[in-house]
C-alpha cells in the first residue's frame, strides 16, 4: 500500500503540491487525474522516493521513506515498477537487453532465469521477433509495451504509469489500456495511473483522485466522479471534454 | 529610483551566490559519491573497460596529433631563438622540459576535456533528459556507481599512459625537427634531454594526469546529470562542462607545477 500524508512540495517559489493526502491500496487501480503540468508525475516520483517533499510523509507498505537514504531506497523501489512517460528505455540496448537489464544489474539470478523472464515479457507484450531490435526502430505503442514489460519483470506489487496512453494512436492506446486491466486480473497487481485523459480513467481505474491547483479535490471510486460537485470536475464532465 | 535599482542588483547577487554555493555543495556530494562507489568496481568492470577504450584507446589519435604538433612547433621556435644566442645545443633541454612538465600534459588535458568531457556531458545529459537516469534510480541502480564511477576509474587509469605517449610523441617530433630543420645532431639533442631531466620533472608532468582525469570526468558528468530543458539543455550542459573543465585544467596545471617545483 502507498500512502501520501499531508505532502507539500515547492519548486523554488512555486507551490506544486499543497497538503496532498492519498492512499493506493494493493490490487486496485487508482488514477490521478488532472490538467497537464499540475504535478501528477511529481506524485509518482514522490512515491518512488526520487524526490523528497518539503513536508509530509510518504509511506510504502508501512515504511516511512520520506527521509530514507538513497541506498536504502533501492530495495523499496523494487517493490514498484515504473513506466515513464517517455518510456526511458536505454536507446543503445536491444529490446532483450532492455528487458533483462535490471535483472542482471540488481538481482543475483542465473542467466537461464533471466532469459526465461525476458521471454515471458516478450510474449506478454506481443513483441516476438523484435527481441534484437533497438527501441528506436519500434513504434510508440511497442516501446510503451517494452517499458511495461521492463517494469513487470521484477514481479512488483504495484506499477506506476506516467501518462500511459499519451502520444499514442487510438488503437495502441486501447491495447495499452487492456494490458493494464489484464495486469490486475491475471497478475493481481495494483497500479497508479497518472493521466490527463478522462477516458482512460473510466476505462481502467477503480478509483480516482483529481488534482487541481496542487490540491486533491476528489478522491473516491470512479463511479462517484459523476456526483462530484466541485466546479472544475462539473465543468470537465458536463462539457464532455475527454482530454484536460 | 537609483536605490531601487541597487536593491534589485543586491537581490540578484545574493540569489546568484546562493545558487553558486548550492551547486558547489551538490558537486562536492556528487564527487564524494563517485569516489565512494569505487569499491563496486568488481561489479562494473565491463563498464570500466568500455570507458577505458573510449577515453584511452580512442583518444590516442587526438593526443598524438596535439603532441606532435606542439613538439614540432617548440623545436622550430625555440631552436630559432636559441640560434640567435648560439645555444642551439640546449634545444633538447628546453623542449624536453616544456613538453614533459607543461605543454604535453596540458594539451592532452585540454584535448581530452574537449573529446571525452563533451562525450560525457552529451551522453549523460541526453540520458537525464530522456529520464533514463531516473529509470536507473527507480529500478534500484545507483546511477553514479553505474555511470560516473567507471568513467572516473577509466580516466584515472588511462590518462597516465596517454601522458607518457604524449611526452614520447612530443619529444620525438621535436628531435626529428631538430635534426631535419635545425640540422642538429640527434646525439647532441638527446644528450641534452636525458641526463638533465630530474625526477621532479616527471612528477610534475605525471601528477597532472590524475588531477586532470578527476576534473574532466567529474565536471562533465555532473553537468550531464544536471541537464534540464530538452535538447537545448543538453547543449548548454555540455558546453558548460567543457568550458568549466578546460578552465579548471588550466588552473590546476599552474598549481600542480607550482606546488611540486617549490617542494621538491
Amino acid at each position: 500500500m502507498i500512502e501520501l500524508r499531508n505532502v507539500s512540495l515547492k519548486y523554488g517559489e512555486k507551490e506544486i503540491l499543497k497538503n496532498v493526502s492519498l492512499t493506493v491500496r494493493d490490487n486496485t487501480i487508482k488514477a490521478i487525474l488532472g490538467p497537464s503540468g499540475v504535478g501528477k508525475s511529481t506524485i509518482l516520483k514522490l512515491m518512488l522516493g526520487l524526490i523528497k517533499p518539503n513536508s509530509g510523509q510518504v509511506i510504502i507498505d508501512g515504511t516511512d521513506i520520506t527521509n530514507m537514504k538513497e541506498s536504502s531506497l533501492y530495495s523499496i523501489r523494487r517493490k514498484m515498477g515504473m513506466v515513464f512517460q517517455g518510456n526511458a528505455l536505454f536507446d543503445s540496448l536491444t529490446i532483450n537487453q532492455n528487458l533483462g537489464f535490471f535483472l542482471r544489474e540488481n538481482m543475483n539470478l542465473p542467466e537461464a532465469e533471466v532469459n526465461k523472464r525476458v521471454a515471458e515479457q516478450i510474449q506478454f507484450a506481443g513483441l516476438e521477433g523484435y527481441e534484437d531490435q533497438l527501441p528506436e526502430s519500434l513504434s510508440g505503442g511497442m516501446r510503451r509495451r517494452v517499458a511495461i514489460g521492463r517494469a513487470l519483470i521484477f514481479k512488483p506489487h504495484m506499477i506506476l504509469f506516467d501518462e500511459p496512453t499519451a502520444g499514442l494512436d487510438p488503437v495502441s492506446s486501447k491495447k495499452i489500456l487492456s494490458l493494464i486491466s489484464s495486469l490486475r486480473h491475471n497478475n493481481n497487481l495494483g497500479a497508479v495511473i497518472v493521466t490527463h485523459i478522462i477516458d482512460d480513467v473510466f476505462n481502467v481505474a477503480d478509483c480516482v483522485a483529481v488534482l487541481y491547483q496542487g490540491e486533491i479535490i476528489f478522491d473516491d471510486v470512479t463511479e462517484k466522479l459523476h456526483q462530484a460537485q466541485h466546479p472544475f470536475i462539473r465543468s470537465i464532465l458536463s462539457d464532455n471534454i475527454l482530454e484536460l | 529610483m537609483p536605490l531601487t535599482f541597487i536593491r534589485k542588483q543586491d537581490k540578484a547577487i545574493v540569489l546568484w551566490l546562493k545558487d553558486f554555493i548550492l551547486t558547489m555543495q551538490e558537486f562536492f556530494l556528487f564527487s564524494v559519491r563517485a569516489f565512494i562507489a569505487i569499491p563496486k568496481i568488481k561489479r562494473y568492470w565491463r563498464d570500466v573497460l568500455d570507458q577505458a577504450t573510449i577515453c584511452g584507446t580512442d583518444s590516442i589519435p587526438i593526443v598524438l596529433v596535439s603532441a606532435i604538433s606542439i613538439g614540432s612547433l617548440l623545436a622550430i621556435e625555440v631552436g630559432n631563438l636559441l640560434e640567435d644566442f648560439g645555444a642551439k645545443t640546449m634545444l633538447g633541454r628546453s623542449t624536453s622540459l616544456s613538453v614533459i612538465r607543461e605543454l604535453g600534459p596540458l594539451l592532452m588535458g585540454l584535448m581530452l576535456s574537449a573529446r571525452y568531457g563533451s562525450r560525457n556531458g552529451a551522453e549523460l545529459g541526453a540520458m537525464q533528459i530522456s529520464e533514463q537516469i531516473d529509470a536507473l534510480r527507480a529500478f534500484g541502480t545507483d546511477p553514479v556507481a553505474k555511470l560516473v564511477m567507471p568513467r572516473l576509474v577509466a580516466s584515472l587509469i588511462m590518462f597516465l599512459p596517454l601522458t607518457a605517449l604524449s611526452d614520447f610523441a612530443g619529444l620525438h617530433s621535436a628531435a626529428y625537427l631538430a635534426e631535419h630543420y635545425h640540422r642538429l645532431d640527434p646525439g647532441i639533442f638527446w644528450n641534452a634531454v636525458y641526463p638533465r631531466l630530474a625526477p621532479k620533472d616527471f612528477v610534475v608532468g605525471f601528477l597532472k594526469a590524475p588531477v586532470f582525469a578527476i576534473i574532466i570526468t567529474l565536471v562533465s558528468s555532473f553537468n550531464g546529470f544536471s541537464a534540464r530543458g530538452g535538447t537545448a539543455g543538453v547543449g548548454r550542459s555540455t558546453i558548460k562542462g567543457i568550458v568549466v573543465s578546460s578552465g579548471l585544467v588550466l588552473i590546476a596545471n599552474f598549481y600542480v607545477s607550482k606546488i611540486v617545483l617549490e617542494n621538491m
